[in-house]
């Protein structure tokens, strides 16, 4: 495969994990601009565990869904009265308080002659395990594809589910899901819980394709791109934020002579797409026009 | 007296500061909604005054309403793309996303007009005023002025005039002011063409006081509206105003005891405990407990 279409459709995989993770916390009615922070974590804590501590890949990323998840967990519990509007600022918050934070984090080793480690503003250089071990671009995208699709898989298996749909019911209207004997509390600790995890993941990859990550890379425009991906995508199923994700980088790379104008068109185009079908794409209603329709088929 | 200076000039800042957070909480107090795109609005209207200036050759005060008008204008057009067709409750969110594409596309057009990294941007040269030791940049002092002026205007407009009337009570609740006959979707447009004079004064006053623009002057103007919203109390316009000028205070003693790179990390550390134990902010306690926003889910 040639190089440049690999390491494209492997930024595109790493993405939809945020985009994911967004959608997750969507899903129990909620929007949340900090999932970068999640991203960022798990970068962090896989760039640590593995050139750091010189562990393996797996233990690196089993951090950084620990990682993600707790962080997300703490910052639920945190903000677990606040709602709409007032939670999408706190996480934005918390987002940036964290990127600031890794400004002034030092923490670098002397490995083989390379300094290894944080480095405030400059970042974590040298996170070399896909070289050391020999993995090539595409076999590092075949890697986050296959963890994409059992994810995806996961939540698709899930989607008529009990917990989906109590979930989808919380999002909905968290005072119907408590007259139901639901805790509409506890559903939304575990999904924002989940999307830290979901993002942590999709982070820790990151760091080992980029090799390099720095807190500028994971400002708040990176967390709102994955939040739009979810809402242009839409939220009838979980393909939807990869619609999205597709949608934006696959045209975004195709029409990449008109860079220069690009975004003003693809812009106007997002918003304009929006007052046409304000669900994003697989809006909840068209999803389930289809399966109606194609049960009938079946039947 | 270090002390004073320094709570002269963050007033000084937080006086615009305010006028970015009533934008905000006026578009908010309207529509319920968080148009993303305002910072890059006033972007653009700045981008466009720098881009005609040469041609035009109006000088400073020629800067100053262009960029009023260009903000304006792309205030107005960003209601009508992106919330006047989300109107209704389900669509904040949506409303929120188009905003942000209309963000990106403004911030595109900003940086084609503008093609180099900084670009100057001509301010109003005053002298600087000394009482004792304290000192006071003549343009300052005229910024400061204006930012009252505006905000005197704008309580003269809302709580004077029978527009002013219309769109307290759209505010108050949007749905028996339609029924009393407002035209609630006008009135969503004319308080976003508001927002974009009130925003393009505010960054007339910034821009002018740095002397120069980036493009990361959108972001930068988002955040601190949204941030004087916040602390002052979500929904009330006073809350704003005050909430500005904390924030400016705030900004200007955190970076003179610890320095600029922890200025930022200090106010967003701020606006989460805010959030976190008193989420009305200063103002905004009463708003906050009657706001459906509050409860309101996607």
């Amino acid at each position: 495969m040639d190089l440049y279409l690999a390491s494209v459709l492997t930024n595109m995989t790493l993405i939809a994990f945020l985009a994911l993770s967004a959608y997750l916390v969507l899903v129990v009615g909620e929007v949340s601009f900090g999932q970068q922070a999640f991203f960022c974590i798990g970068a962090y804590l896989t760039a640590s565990v593995t050139a750091l501590a010189g562990a393996h890949i797996v233990w690196g990323l089993l951090a950084a869904i620990l990682g993600g998840a707790v962080c997300a967990l703490l910052l639920g519990l945190l903000t677990l009265r606040l709602s709409g509007l007032y939670f999408a600022i706190s996480t934005l918050c918390f987002a940036e308080l964290l990127r600031f934070s890794l400004l002034h984090i030092r923490f670098t080793r002397l490995i083989d002659g390379r300094e290894i480690g944080p480095d405030g503003p400059e970042g974590f250089s040298n996170i070399r395990w896909i070289f050391e071990h020999n993995y090539a671009v595409t076999d590092f995208l075949l890697l986050a594809a296959s963890c994409l699709i059992i994810l995806l898989g996961l939540l698709f298996g899930l989607q008529r589910s009990h917990l989906m749909l109590t979930a989808h019911m919380v999002g909905h209207d968290p005072v119907l899901a408590q007259s139901q004997g639901f805790s509409p509390h506890r559903y939304r600790l575990g999904f924002i819980a989940l999307s830290g995890a979901v993002a942590g993941f999709g982070g820790g990859l990151f760091a080992l394709f980029n090799t390099h990550i720095e807190p500028a890379m994971f400002g708040v425009m990176l967390g709102v791109h994955g939040l739009a991906y979810a809402i242009i995508g839409g939220l009838g199923t979980p393909l939807g934020p990869l619609l999205g994700v597709v949608l934006d980088i696959g045209l975004l790379e195709s029409i990449r002579q008109l860079a220069a104008y690009r975004m003003i068109v693809f812009g106007g185009l997002v918003a304009l797409l929006l007052v046409f079908r304000p669900e994003g794409i697989a809006s909840p209603r068209l999803v389930a026009r289809l399966r109606r329709r194609w049960g009938r088929r079946r039947v | 007296m270090d002390v004073l200076q320094t709570s002269l000039d963050g007033l000084m800042i937080g006086s615009t500061y305010a006028l970015l957070g009533l934008s905000f909480a006026l578009i908010f107090g309207i529509m319920r909604r968080i148009n993303l795109a305002f910072g890059a609005c006033l972007l653009f209207g700045a981008a466009l005054a720098i881009y005609l200036e040469p041609l035009l050759g109006w000088g400073a005060w020629g800067l100053f309403f262009i960029t009023m008008a260009g903000a304006a204008l792309a205030s107005a057009y960003v209601e009508r793309l992106c919330f006047a067709p989300h109107s209704k409750r389900s669509g904040a969110v949506t409303a929120m996303i188009a905003s942000f594409a209309i963000w990106m596309q403004l911030d595109e057009i900003s940086s084609q007009l503008l093609p180099q990294r900084t670009h100057a941007y001509q301010g109003l040269e005053l002298p600087t005023l000394w009482l004792g030791e304290i000192s006071v940049r003549g343009d300052q002092l005229l910024h400061f002025g204006m930012a009252l002026v505006s905000i005197i205007l704008l309580y003269i407009l809302l709580y004077k005039t029978r527009l002013g009337l219309l769109i307290r009570a759209t505010a108050d609740s949007p749905e028996s002011a339609y029924l009393l006959g407002a035209r609630v979707p006008w009135l969503g447009f004319v308080v976003f063409f508001l927002a974009g004079i009130l925003g393009g004064v505010a960054a007339f006053m910034i821009l002018s006081a740095d002397g120069h623009i980036t493009p990361l002057f959108g972001l930068w103007s988002t955040f601190k509206g949204l941030i004087a919203m916040i602390i002052g109390g979500v929904g009330s316009l006073l809350g704003a105003v005050v909430g500005g000028l904390i924030l400016g205070l705030v900004e200007t003693h955190a970076g003179a005891a610890l320095g600029a790179e922890f200025r930022d990390m200090v106010t967003f550390g701020l606006v989460f405990l805010v959030l976190v134990i008193r989420p009305g902010g200063l103002m905004g306690v009463k708003v906050y407990r009657t706001d459906n926003a509050a409860q309101e889910r996607v």
